[in-house]
Protein backbone atom coordinates (compact mmCIF):
# COMPACT_ATOMS: atom_id res chain seq x y z
CA UNK A 1 0.00 0.00 0.00
CA UNK A 2 2.65 2.18 -0.88
CA UNK A 3 1.78 6.07 -0.48
CA UNK A 4 -1.41 5.21 1.37
CA UNK A 5 -2.75 6.07 4.64
CA UNK A 6 -0.92 4.25 6.74
CA UNK A 7 -3.32 5.01 9.84
CA UNK A 8 -4.61 6.55 12.84
CA UNK A 9 -2.69 9.82 15.03
CA UNK A 10 -1.65 11.67 11.93
CA UNK A 11 -3.36 14.29 10.09
CA UNK A 12 -3.27 13.09 6.50
CA UNK A 13 -5.89 15.52 5.38
CA UNK A 14 -3.66 18.69 6.54
CA UNK A 15 -2.21 18.92 3.18
CA UNK A 16 -4.78 17.65 0.67
CA UNK A 17 -6.90 21.11 0.70
CA UNK A 18 -10.55 21.86 1.44
CA UNK A 19 -12.27 20.31 -1.50
CA UNK A 20 -10.66 17.19 -0.52
CA UNK A 21 -12.01 17.42 2.80
CA UNK A 22 -15.31 18.04 2.20
CA UNK A 23 -15.45 15.35 -0.02
CA UNK A 24 -14.71 13.23 2.72
CA UNK A 25 -17.32 14.78 4.60
CA UNK A 26 -19.66 14.24 2.17
CA UNK A 27 -19.00 10.63 1.97
CA UNK A 28 -19.14 9.43 5.59
CA UNK A 29 -23.00 9.46 5.61
CA UNK A 30 -22.98 7.43 1.90
CA UNK A 31 -21.94 6.92 -1.75
CA UNK A 32 -22.35 9.43 -3.99
CA UNK A 33 -21.23 10.22 -7.45
CA UNK A 34 -19.84 13.56 -8.54
CA UNK A 35 -23.46 15.39 -9.44
CA UNK A 36 -24.56 14.39 -6.08
CA UNK A 37 -21.46 15.33 -4.30
CA UNK A 38 -21.38 18.31 -5.58
CA UNK A 39 -24.60 19.33 -4.48
CA UNK A 40 -24.31 17.97 -1.30
CA UNK A 41 -21.46 20.37 -0.43
CA UNK A 42 -23.09 23.48 -1.84
CA UNK A 43 -26.22 22.41 0.88
CA UNK A 44 -23.38 21.35 3.62
CA UNK A 45 -20.60 23.72 3.31
CA UNK A 46 -21.90 27.25 0.99
CA UNK A 47 -18.99 25.64 -1.39
CA UNK A 48 -19.15 25.19 -5.01
CA UNK A 49 -17.21 22.95 -5.75
CA UNK A 50 -15.97 23.25 -9.36
CA UNK A 51 -15.87 19.83 -11.58
CA UNK A 52 -12.57 20.27 -12.39
CA UNK A 53 -11.73 20.54 -8.97
CA UNK A 54 -13.82 17.81 -7.58
CA UNK A 55 -12.32 15.36 -10.35
CA UNK A 56 -8.91 16.56 -8.65
CA UNK A 57 -9.47 16.16 -5.60
CA UNK A 58 -10.97 12.28 -6.17
CA UNK A 59 -8.37 10.89 -7.95
CA UNK A 60 -5.74 12.39 -5.34
CA UNK A 61 -8.01 10.45 -2.39
CA UNK A 62 -8.65 7.55 -4.50
CA UNK A 63 -4.36 7.63 -4.39
CA UNK A 64 -4.38 7.50 -1.13
CA UNK A 65 -6.87 4.86 -0.22
CA UNK A 66 -9.08 7.38 1.60
CA UNK A 67 -11.93 6.55 -0.90
CA UNK A 68 -13.48 3.84 -3.06
CA UNK A 69 -15.05 3.85 -6.60
CA UNK A 70 -18.00 1.63 -6.55
CA UNK A 71 -18.84 0.24 -9.81
CA UNK A 72 -20.23 2.59 -12.55
CA UNK A 73 -24.68 3.05 -12.56
CA UNK A 74 -24.91 4.26 -16.27
CA UNK A 75 -22.08 6.70 -16.81
CA UNK A 76 -21.80 7.32 -13.07
CA UNK A 77 -19.18 6.29 -10.80
CA UNK A 78 -20.14 6.63 -7.05
CA UNK A 79 -17.37 6.58 -4.55
CA UNK A 80 -17.63 5.13 -1.33
CA UNK A 81 -15.23 6.54 1.67
CA UNK A 82 -13.07 3.95 3.16
CA UNK A 83 -12.07 3.00 6.91
CA UNK A 84 -8.65 4.53 6.68
CA UNK A 85 -10.31 7.49 4.90
CA UNK A 86 -12.95 7.28 7.79
CA UNK A 87 -10.12 7.23 10.28
CA UNK A 88 -8.02 9.81 8.63
CA UNK A 89 -11.21 12.49 8.55
CA UNK A 90 -11.89 11.69 12.60
CA UNK A 91 -7.80 12.66 13.01
CA UNK A 92 -8.55 15.91 10.73
CA UNK A 93 -11.85 17.36 12.42
CA UNK A 94 -10.59 16.74 16.12
CA UNK A 95 -7.17 18.49 14.82
CA UNK A 96 -9.73 20.98 13.44
CA UNK A 97 -11.79 21.29 16.82
CA UNK A 98 -8.85 21.91 19.00
CA UNK A 99 -7.63 24.95 16.91
CA UNK A 100 -11.24 26.09 16.72
CA UNK A 101 -11.47 25.65 20.80
CA UNK A 102 -7.82 27.45 20.79
CA UNK A 103 -9.07 30.49 18.71
CA UNK A 104 -11.68 30.81 20.68
CA UNK A 105 -10.34 30.92 23.77
CA UNK A 106 -7.89 33.34 22.65
CA UNK A 107 -10.17 35.62 21.31
CA UNK A 108 -12.03 35.66 24.83
CA UNK A 109 -8.89 36.15 26.65
CA UNK A 110 -8.43 39.11 24.13
CA UNK A 111 -11.35 40.50 24.77
CA UNK A 112 -12.39 40.86 20.99
CA UNK B 1 -26.50 20.26 -23.35
CA UNK B 2 -28.98 22.03 -25.37
CA UNK B 3 -26.69 24.57 -26.32
CA UNK B 4 -24.13 23.31 -28.81
CA UNK B 5 -21.68 26.02 -27.87
CA UNK B 6 -21.52 25.26 -24.20
CA UNK B 7 -20.98 21.72 -25.38
CA UNK B 8 -18.71 22.35 -27.74
CA UNK B 9 -16.97 24.71 -24.84
CA UNK B 10 -17.12 21.70 -22.43
CA UNK B 11 -15.80 19.07 -24.92
CA UNK B 12 -12.75 21.74 -26.12
CA UNK B 13 -11.65 21.42 -22.02
CA UNK B 14 -12.40 17.83 -21.89
CA UNK B 15 -9.69 17.28 -24.54
CA UNK B 16 -7.23 18.61 -22.81
CA UNK B 17 -7.10 15.98 -20.30
CA UNK B 18 -4.97 12.83 -20.85
CA UNK B 19 -6.09 10.20 -22.18
CA UNK B 20 -5.90 7.69 -19.29
CA UNK B 21 -8.21 10.84 -17.31
CA UNK B 22 -10.85 10.78 -20.41
CA UNK B 23 -11.00 7.11 -21.13
CA UNK B 24 -12.06 7.06 -17.18
CA UNK B 25 -14.11 9.92 -16.27
CA UNK B 26 -14.65 11.27 -19.64
CA UNK B 27 -18.56 10.50 -20.15
CA UNK B 28 -18.89 11.14 -16.45
CA UNK B 29 -17.58 14.55 -16.56
CA UNK B 30 -19.51 15.69 -19.69
CA UNK B 31 -22.97 14.48 -18.23
CA UNK B 32 -21.76 16.20 -15.00
CA UNK B 33 -21.01 19.31 -17.00
CA UNK B 34 -24.59 19.10 -18.91
CA UNK B 35 -26.38 18.94 -15.93
CA UNK B 36 -24.36 21.48 -13.45
CA UNK B 37 -25.39 23.58 -16.81
CA UNK B 38 -28.80 22.66 -16.59
CA UNK B 39 -28.59 24.07 -13.10
CA UNK B 40 -27.65 27.43 -14.14
CA UNK B 41 -23.85 27.48 -13.97
CA UNK B 42 -22.59 29.20 -16.71
CA UNK B 43 -20.96 26.93 -19.48
CA UNK B 44 -17.53 29.26 -19.66
CA UNK B 45 -17.35 28.63 -15.89
CA UNK B 46 -17.40 24.90 -15.91
CA UNK B 47 -15.06 24.96 -18.71
CA UNK B 48 -12.93 26.94 -16.94
CA UNK B 49 -13.07 24.61 -14.04
CA UNK B 50 -12.45 21.68 -16.78
CA UNK B 51 -9.18 23.52 -18.19
CA UNK B 52 -7.62 24.39 -14.42
CA UNK B 53 -8.09 20.40 -13.57
CA UNK B 54 -6.82 19.43 -16.92
CA UNK B 55 -3.37 21.67 -16.19
CA UNK B 56 -2.98 20.15 -13.00
CA UNK B 57 -3.65 16.47 -14.12
CA UNK B 58 -0.52 16.86 -16.61
CA UNK B 59 1.50 19.05 -13.68
CA UNK B 60 0.74 16.19 -11.38
CA UNK B 61 4.03 13.86 -11.31
CA UNK B 62 2.97 10.35 -12.37
CA UNK B 63 5.85 7.45 -13.15
CA UNK B 64 6.78 7.20 -16.80
CA UNK B 65 5.69 10.70 -17.72
CA UNK B 66 7.98 12.22 -19.96
CA UNK B 67 8.53 16.42 -19.28
CA UNK B 68 8.03 16.66 -22.88
CA UNK B 69 4.62 15.44 -23.29
CA UNK B 70 3.74 17.84 -20.19
CA UNK B 71 5.29 20.97 -22.02
CA UNK B 72 2.95 19.66 -25.24
CA UNK B 73 -0.30 19.59 -22.59
CA UNK B 74 0.68 22.74 -21.48
CA UNK B 75 1.21 24.02 -24.87
CA UNK B 76 -2.31 22.44 -25.77
CA UNK B 77 -3.97 23.77 -22.48
CA UNK B 78 -3.02 27.50 -23.36
CA UNK B 79 -4.31 27.04 -27.00
CA UNK B 80 -7.59 26.33 -25.74
CA UNK B 81 -8.05 28.46 -23.42
CA UNK B 82 -7.39 30.91 -26.10
CA UNK B 83 -10.11 29.22 -28.41
CA UNK B 84 -12.04 29.10 -25.42
CA UNK B 85 -12.04 32.99 -24.67
CA UNK B 86 -12.42 33.53 -28.55
CA UNK B 87 -16.06 31.60 -27.81
CA UNK B 88 -16.73 33.05 -24.80
CA UNK B 89 -16.42 36.93 -26.26
CA UNK B 90 -18.22 35.41 -29.30
CA UNK B 91 -21.29 33.83 -27.37
CA UNK B 92 -21.59 37.51 -25.45
CA UNK B 93 -24.96 39.00 -27.47
CA UNK B 94 -23.99 42.65 -25.78
CA UNK B 95 -20.65 42.65 -27.13
CA UNK B 96 -21.48 41.09 -30.55
CA UNK B 97 -24.48 44.17 -30.77
CA UNK B 98 -22.47 47.10 -28.67
CA UNK B 99 -20.84 49.51 -31.76
CA UNK B 100 -19.62 51.95 -29.75
CA UNK B 101 -17.68 50.49 -27.14
CA UNK B 102 -15.29 53.00 -25.09
CA UNK B 103 -11.71 53.02 -26.07
CA UNK B 104 -10.48 51.30 -23.80
CA UNK B 105 -12.32 48.47 -23.64
CA UNK B 106 -12.11 47.89 -27.29
CA UNK B 107 -9.94 45.17 -27.81
CA UNK B 108 -11.49 43.50 -24.76
CA UNK B 109 -10.72 39.23 -25.56
CA UNK B 110 -9.65 40.23 -28.86
CA UNK B 111 -6.87 37.91 -28.62
CA UNK B 112 -4.84 35.61 -26.24
CA UNK B 113 -3.54 36.92 -22.94
CA UNK B 114 0.32 36.17 -24.35
CA UNK B 115 2.05 38.09 -26.88
CA UNK B 116 1.58 37.36 -30.31
CA UNK B 117 4.06 37.36 -33.54
CA UNK B 118 3.52 39.66 -36.34
CA UNK B 119 5.27 39.09 -39.40
CA UNK B 120 5.74 42.60 -41.26
CA UNK B 121 7.75 42.94 -44.91
CA UNK B 122 9.58 46.35 -45.67
CA UNK B 123 10.56 46.79 -48.90
CA UNK B 124 14.19 47.68 -48.09
CA UNK B 125 15.06 45.48 -44.72
CA UNK B 126 15.03 42.25 -44.23
CA UNK B 127 11.77 40.45 -42.38
CA UNK B 128 10.98 41.31 -39.11
CA UNK B 129 9.09 39.78 -36.28
CA UNK B 130 7.66 42.34 -34.03
CA UNK B 131 6.09 40.56 -30.78
CA UNK B 132 3.15 42.81 -29.46
CA UNK B 133 1.51 42.45 -26.10
CA UNK B 134 -1.97 40.20 -26.18
CA UNK B 135 -5.11 41.63 -26.29
CA UNK B 136 -6.46 39.10 -24.37
CA UNK B 137 -7.12 41.29 -21.10
CA UNK B 138 -10.67 41.38 -19.11
CA UNK B 139 -12.89 44.13 -19.45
Amino acid sequence: MNGRNDGAGQDVLRRVGEASVLILISLADGPKHGYALIQDIKELAGVELGPGTLYGALDRLERLGLIDPLPAEDRRHPYRITAPGAAALRVHLDSLERVSAAGRLRLRLGGI
Amino acid sequence: MDDPRAARLVETALRCYPARWRHRHGEEAAELAALLIRDGTPAGSVARSYLAGAAREWLTPRPGRRLTAVACALLVAACSLGVSAGLLASAGPARAASTSQPRGHAQCWAGPPWPVPVVTRPTSRPQAIIWEAGHGRPC
